[in-house]
């Protein structure tokens, strides 16, 4: 789908892509920093420059390369799903410093410290191109423009981007909603899924609501109560339990609307569908409990 | 590693948000939920229920049916609006409610009218 330039959408998923490109980025000056260290003060000069400019190239080759390969039929649920695990991992609290481990050591040597300089940025913006790649609507007019603006941001004033977060959290977490609806649209559009999402549109909104209760749950766990910590699982479980209703449907082609039911099976079928979670939700909060128990035991034991 | 978990707020964002910050986020959810409700709900269908002039009259541009074709700046407007209301409804409802709290049977002050 091409955007019409300088549109509402335009600026939605250029907007969409900047955010993107600054919750995800990769810390390239620790890179930098943490691979020239051992070489002399000219040769670092030149690794900054050339380090740079290839983790660059790489990624905007990398940023066009997923438009191309989000289009193989497939592909874009796959980038959909991973998108909502991307967005649970980055507001998942990081509790301890998180070492980098693409850079066991210091390079020897100016050629091997831009290429690890390189391979390590490819391997930090796998999520960030697929992420972007989204984003764009398979417009490669926008990835670079996007790159074009937070590239220079994140490159020569990562300083303010930590300030910026620093002092205004919630860029985190609007990076988050941002990337599970990035991951939402790619789900919906997707080749495969397209007609089966038209003749089912209340599955858009199980989606929606599916996507956000898993990469939100680590925002809304911490709001809630012990004893309310289970919907964090319980919620999507659920959520699953009636997609795969509406996907067995389809696929086995039974009746589970229950104004369009007729025969007692059909019936059955539809009460299994709105309650048959329940038995599994007990089982899991009973499983659940006992867990509990069993490690505070363990725990006073140890003491 | 991330550039933004250098600072250590920005790595436990779920925790160090401000609750203002929190709702105008919580708000852009809400609307990015009903923007998909509008997305899956069959106009047709509101058609044969009878629920077109209603939908219409009371949310024209603004109800679910309209906020499908919502982008991203859209929605990020709406979340800020909405939670600019509901901070400001939330100021006057406690305004309103304060002056009902009775006053503590030890306070100095039990008539709040200084003469």
């Amino acid at each position: 789908m091409e955007l019409e330039l300088f549109s509402g959408a335009f600026f939605s998923a250029l907007l969409a892509i900047i955010l993107i490109d600054l919750v995800l980025a990769g810390d390239n000056a620790l890179i930098i920093g943490l691979v020239a260290r051992n070489l002399p003060k000219d040769s670092q000069k030149k690794v900054i420059f050339w380090g740079t400019f290839g983790a660059i190239a790489i990624r905007a080759l990398m940023a066009i390369l997923v438009v191309y390969i989000l289009a193989v039929p497939g592909f874009m649920l796959a980038g959909g799903l991973a998108l909502v695990w991307i967005a649970r991992k980055l507001l998942t609290p990081q509790d301890k410093e998180e070492e980098s481990h693409l850079v066991k050591a210091p390079a020897a040597s100016f050629a091997a410290a831009v290429r690890t300089i390189i391979i390590a940025d490819a391997v930090m913006g796998i999520d960030n191109v697929l992420a972007i790649g989204g984003a764009s609507h398979g417009s490669i007019l926008l990835i670079l423009i996007g790159l074009a603006i937070s590239v220079p941001i994140i490159v020569w004033g990562s300083q303010l981007v930590i300030k910026l977060v620093d002092r205004y959290p919630s860029v985190i977490l609007v990076g988050g909603a941002v990337l599970c609806w990035t991951a939402y649209g790619m789900i919906v559009r997707e080749p495969m899924l397209v007609a089966w999402f038209e003749a089912h549109p209340a599955a858009k909104l199980v989606l929606a609501v599916l996507a956000f209760s898993i990469a939100l749950a680590p925002w809304y766990a911490e709001r809630l109560s012990e004893q309310m910590k289970p919907l964090t699982v319980l919620l999507p479980a659920m959520l699953i339990w009636m997609l795969g209703f509406e996907a067995a449907s389809s696929i086995w082609k039974v009746q589970v609307d229950y104004l369009m039911a007729t025969t007692q099976g059909e019936y059955m079928l539809e009460g299994l569908r709105w309650i048959g979670w329940l038995p599994f939700a007990a089982l899991f909060l009973w499983v659940r409990e006992r867990m509990v128990l069993r490690n505070a035991r363990l725990a006073r034991s140890a003491q | 590693m991330r550039l933004i978990h250098r600072s250590h707020r920005a790595a436990n964002a779920v925790r160090t948000v401000s609750p203002s910050g929190e709702l105008f986020v919580a708000s852009i959810v809400i609307c990015m939920i009903l923007a998909s409700f509008g997305d899956a709900v069959d106009p047709t269908w509101l058609g044969e229920a009878g629920l077109e002039f209603a939908f219409f009259d009371f949310g024209g541009e603004f109800s679910v049916l309209a906020m499908r074709h919502w982008h991203l700046l859209e929605l990020l407007l709406a979340g800020g609006a909405m939670a600019a209301g509901i901070m400001v409804l939330r100021i006057v409802v406690g305004a309103f409610f304060h002056p009902l709290d009775p006053v503590h049977r030890d306070a100095v002050e039990k008539v709040p009218i200084k003469l």
